[in-house]
């Protein structure tokens, strides 16, 4: 498919494993699924982006868009944004907040922190799958990456 | 004092006083001439320098030097050879000279007495007038209510007002000759000799003491301390006076303990409602997600079996997922709650007929196919926040709505209703089930419905949220129903007035 070919890759950083299960399986009806990487604490999301532990291997290429829920284990994903925003090469990196919390207060710290979009997680399935969709199509197609990002 | 009178009517009239001259001259002569008459020899020296010295005293200088001009010549005449002349042989001169030196000498005696005398009277009356002056002021003293003492620079109590007694408890008698650091052992805020320094560069000082009663009890007082100097500028005494302020700073102290119980509690409170907010913050992120997975995977396994399993258990399916749906909104309606009580409120000059508008533009879009006559009657400005005005009035205007679902012609009135003087009250009036005044107590609670769920849907949260933000209004919300023919819900709040109420 065309938009197979030119799918950017997707970093999912979420620790709940039914989250990531029910993400991917909305990702996949749309044919979305393959490009992504879960990552299940924000430790582990810095790691990738770092390159480090676990990642050392990887190229180095940015993903071309984060999905980042906010109540992590270890480095909870406002540090996570706060720290990619903060450095020099991650900046770019469009970040995605996918939360349960419609609280205005992490609303705010993630604008703040310079959050490219921040997504409600809706309780209602149907919701659910077409934000995911459409988010995933926006992002990882439509959207051009910054330079740097992977393309397939 | 009837005396110094006298002697200054005398001495201020010359003719008394050269009469007085003359006729005590007269007497002596005519005592000297009888005495000389009878052979007493001798006698006339002494009698007239005795007159010139009455004179000399009582009259002054002129008249005594009249009186010894007098006593010169007739001493010549009548008692030295020849007699009766007032020529002087040459030998009588000595004796002559010998009179003349004493009566001037007597005369000259007098004289000075005389002014020492008057001297002395003139500073005895100065001192009386003195005295008489100071007794006025140490009684105007007494008369203040303020306690007032002197001491000198030894610290000894040398003045003592009834002001002092009445407040120290010790007597004037008690109190003077002592050491008043002793007598009312003296608590300092400072050091003493600071003190001291002070009041002796700027001859004043002033500040709180600690004293103590003749009963042991202790007073706290504003002391003001000025300093006393002499006309060669050195320090002689220092007036204290003294206000008792005991029941003053007890009172401080009781507000600032008051203070303190508030500082704490509002501390308190503010942890509880932290805490409150981590919960609702918790309930937020927490809850919602268990139940997202429920529909979420529920909603698969309908896709995967919906077509192999029988109608009941398709049944089943849907209803976890309206379930789960319905918690969905009931999480979302209690934070939307507690929020109200935790949001800061913004409070502006709100046109509630504006609002009005834009609600109603908002909850029409639920009312395509409806037939409803809206009745919008003159609506005053509110003062309040309006984002919470705002959802008051979605959530009343939306239950007159929901509640006027079944009558073919639904009615609503919107309005002012008369309030008293302090109280703007606005009413929201509609024609649909209404509901039993039995139950009127429970309209406004949380999770309190009066319907079915099946019949009018809702959360029994809107009319809680109405009232939560009314009261943070300062304002009142009550309805009136009656069953099948309508309710009216009015809320209240005081006028705007030219000063901002808080909420």
């Amino acid at each position: 498919m065309e938009t197979m070919n030119r799918l950017g890759r997707i970093l999912m950083v979420e620790d709940d494993p039914r989250d990531v299960e029910l993400t991917l399986t909305a990702l996949e009806e749309y044919n979305l699924a393959n490009e992504v990487v879960v990552t299940r604490d924000g430790e582990q999301a810095l790691d990738y982006l770092y390159c480090r532990g676990e990642y050392k291997t990887r190229s180095g290429d940015n993903p071309a868009v984060m999905l980042l829920d906010l109540k992590l284990p270890k480095v909870d994903g406002l540090e996570v944004l706060k720290q990619i925003k903060s450095d020099g090469k991650l900046r770019m990196i469009p970040v995605v907040v996918l939360t349960s919390s419609k609280e205005e207060k992490d609303m705010v710290a993630s604008y703040k922190l310079g959050v490219n979009a921040y997504v409600v997680k809706p309780v209602d399935f149907h919701e659910f799958v077409n934000a995911i969709k459409e988010l995933g199509v926006f992002w990882a197609v439509i959207n051009e990456p910054p330079p740097g990002s992977v393309r397939k | 004092m009837a005396r110094p009178n006298l002697q200054l009517q005398f001495t201020h009239s010359p003719v008394l006083r050269y009469g007085l001259g003359a006729t005590s001259f007269a007497i002596a002569l005519g005592l000297a001439l009888l005495a000389q008459r009878y052979g007493f020899r001798n006698v006339e020296v002494p009698l007239l320098l005795f007159a010139v010295a009455v004179t000399a005293w009582y009259a002054g200088p002129g008249p005594a030097a009249l009186a010894v001009v007098l006593s010169i010549a007739f001493f010549d005449y009548f008692f030295t050879e020849p007699r009766y002349t007032f020529y002087v042989t040459s030998s009588d001169i000595p004796y002559l000279i010998v009179f003349i030196s004493f009566a001037l000498l007597v005369a000259w005696f007098s004289a000075i007495r005389r002014r020492v005398e008057g001297e002395l009277r003139q500073a005895r009356d100065n001192l009386l007038i003195e005295v008489t002056e100071r007794t006025q002021q140490a009684s105007l003293l007494n008369l203040t209510h303020d306690t007032i003492f002197v001491r000198n620079m030894s610290d000894i109590i040398t003045y003592w007002n009834r002001g002092a007694q009445e407040l120290y408890g010790w007597a004037a008698e008690d109190a003077l000759g002592k050491y008043s650091q002793h007598l009312l052992q003296t608590v300092f805020p400072a050091p003493v000799d600071d003190i001291r320094a002070e009041l002796l560069r700027t001859g004043r000082w002033e500040g709180e003491l600690k004293k103590t009663r003749a009963d042991g009890t202790q007073v706290v007082v504003a002391s003001r301390w000025s300093l006393r100097r002499d006309e060669q500028e050195r320090p002689v005494a220092i007036l204290e006076t003294n206000n008792d302020i005991t029941e003053r700073k007890r009172r401080e102290q009781e507000i600032q303990n008051l203070n303190h119980e508030l500082a704490k509690r509002s501390t308190e409170l503010e942890s509880i409602n932290k805490e409150l907010e981590a919960f609702a913050y918790s309930i937020s992120h927490d809850l919602r997600s268990p139940l997202r997975h429920m529909a979420g995977f529920t909603e698969l396994l309908q896709k995967k079996v919906s077509s192999v399993v029988d109608e009941k258990s398709n049944h089943y399916i849907t209803m976890i997922l309206d379930s789960a749906k319905r918690m969905g909104t009931l999480i979302d309606d209690l934070l939307a709650f507690s929020r109200i009580g935790r949001a800061e409120t913004k409070m502006t000059l709100v046109s509630l007929a504006q609002l009005v508008r834009e609600v109603l533009t908002e909850v029409c879009q639920d009312t395509e196919g409806r037939n409803i006559a809206w009745k919008i009657g003159a609506l005053p400005e509110f003062y309040g926040d309006r984002s919470m005005l705002r959802l008051v009035l979605v959530n009343l205007i939306s239950n007159a709505i929901k509640f006027t679902r079944t009558r073919p012609q639904a009615e609503i009135e919107i309005g002012c209703a008369d309030g008293n003087s302090d109280d703007l009250v606005v009413f929201i009036r509609d024609n649909g089930v209404g509901f039993d005044m039995k139950y009127v107590n429970k309209l406004f609670g949380v999770f309190q419905r009066l319907h079915q769920s099946d019949a009018f849907e809702g959360t029994g949260i809107g009319l809680a949220t109405v009232q939560r933000i009314i009261h943070r209004h300062g304002g009142k919300v009550w309805a009136e129903g009656v069953v099948d023919s309508g309710a009216t819900f009015y809320f209240s709040a005081p006028k705007p007035q030219g000063h901002l109420w808080k909420l």
